[in-house]
């Protein structure tokens, strides 16, 4: 699959999804005008590469520094299709960084992961 | 007369411990301008960096909700694009020690008591259990718009220090002026 980039806007973060080595990025703030319009291809993206079974564990990395609750729901549904994808068979860990001192994202991190049951999900506090 | 009328509208402002407010037309832009502002604005005063997190926040979903809800709106002739002019008024100050965000849209009468409905719930539920229900609306597999909204106001509920005030005030027959406040 070819690798997405997309740099960093004023209201939408940087996406660094490099599929041939399965490292995935998303880094920044988050609260465009239309979450689903941003996130949904992405999702899609992610779903796609999951579904070919990548021989390696996929790494996707989150480090958000505030986002809308707009986007709060395409992350929520992106985690979900990650989970349902390692049940299927892939392999793939999740890492939720966030600044020390900033509860709402360390909040967040923790809300996200609740309901995972397959997915390898890991918080990452940066200091 | 003009600079007596402008001088009092902003003293009324000032009074009032007002940052900044805007009435009139907002679109996506403005509020991305405004926000900026406001942020620049709070970190130059050295407010603590988690207040300036959560009085944004407040702020981004407060404007949304015009965006999204206001009826006096104006629609782009192309429907692929989404960015549509809506009428409110925005309000960001400070007063007794502490931040508020306020904001007033008109809505159908229709609507008020879902509205009312809704913002009572928010108003009964402490931290945690705000925290709880915002992760329940989550995983609700839904795109309907009004549970986006639903999640905005639980936003800004979690972000607020005291439970929100809100107001509606009949305009005429099918029209209220929906407002509420948030203090930080």
């Amino acid at each position: 699959m070819e690798n997405i980039y997309i740099a960093p806007s004023e209201r939408t973060p940087e996406i660094d999804f490099d599929f041939v080595n399965g490292k995935l990025s998303i880094k920044g703030e988050a609260y465009p005008e239309d979450a689903s319009n941003f996130f949904g291809p992405l999702l899609s993206s992610i779903h796609k590469y999951l579904q070919t079974k990548p021989q390696r564990e996929v790494m996707l990395d989150i480090h958000l520094e505030y986002f809308n609750s707009s986007s709060a729901k395409a992350l929520m549904n992106l985690l979900k299709i990650m989970d349902e994808s390692v049940e299927a068979g892939a392999r793939a860990v999740v890492r939720w960084h966030y600044n020390e001192n900033d509860e709402t994202m360390q909040e967040f991190g923790e809300d996200f992961s609740e309901d995972l049951r397959f997915l390898r999900y890991e918080m990452v506090r940066i200091g | 007369m003009l600079a007596q009328n402008y001088y009092r509208y902003k003293q009324y402002f000032d009074q009032g411990g007002v940052i900044f407010s805007f009435s009139g037309f907002i679109s996506e832009e403005i509020l991305f301008a405004l926000g900026d502002a406001l942020r620049k604005k709070l970190s130059l005063e050295d407010t603590d960096a988690n207040t300036i997190k959560r009085v944004f926040s407040v702020f981004v979903e407060q404007v949304q909700n015009i965006i999204r809800y206001s009826i006096e709106r104006v629609d782009c002739v192309n429907k692929d694009a989404p960015a549509a002019l809506s009428s409110g008024i925005i309000i960001v100050g400070f007063e007794d020690g502490q931040f508020y965000v306020g904001c007033g849209n008109t809505v159908y009468s229709d609507d008020v008591a879902g509205l009312r409905e809704n913002l009572e719930i928010l108003r009964k539920l402490d931290k945690d259990e705000l925290r709880a229900f915002y992760r329940e609306k989550l995983k609700e597999e839904t795109d309907d718009s009004r549970q986006g909204a639903n999640l905005g106001l639980i936003e800004i509920a979690r972000r607020s220090s005291v439970p929100i005030e809100f107001e509606f005030l009949d305009i005429d027959a099918n029209k209220v002026f929906f407002c509420i406040k948030s203090y930080i």
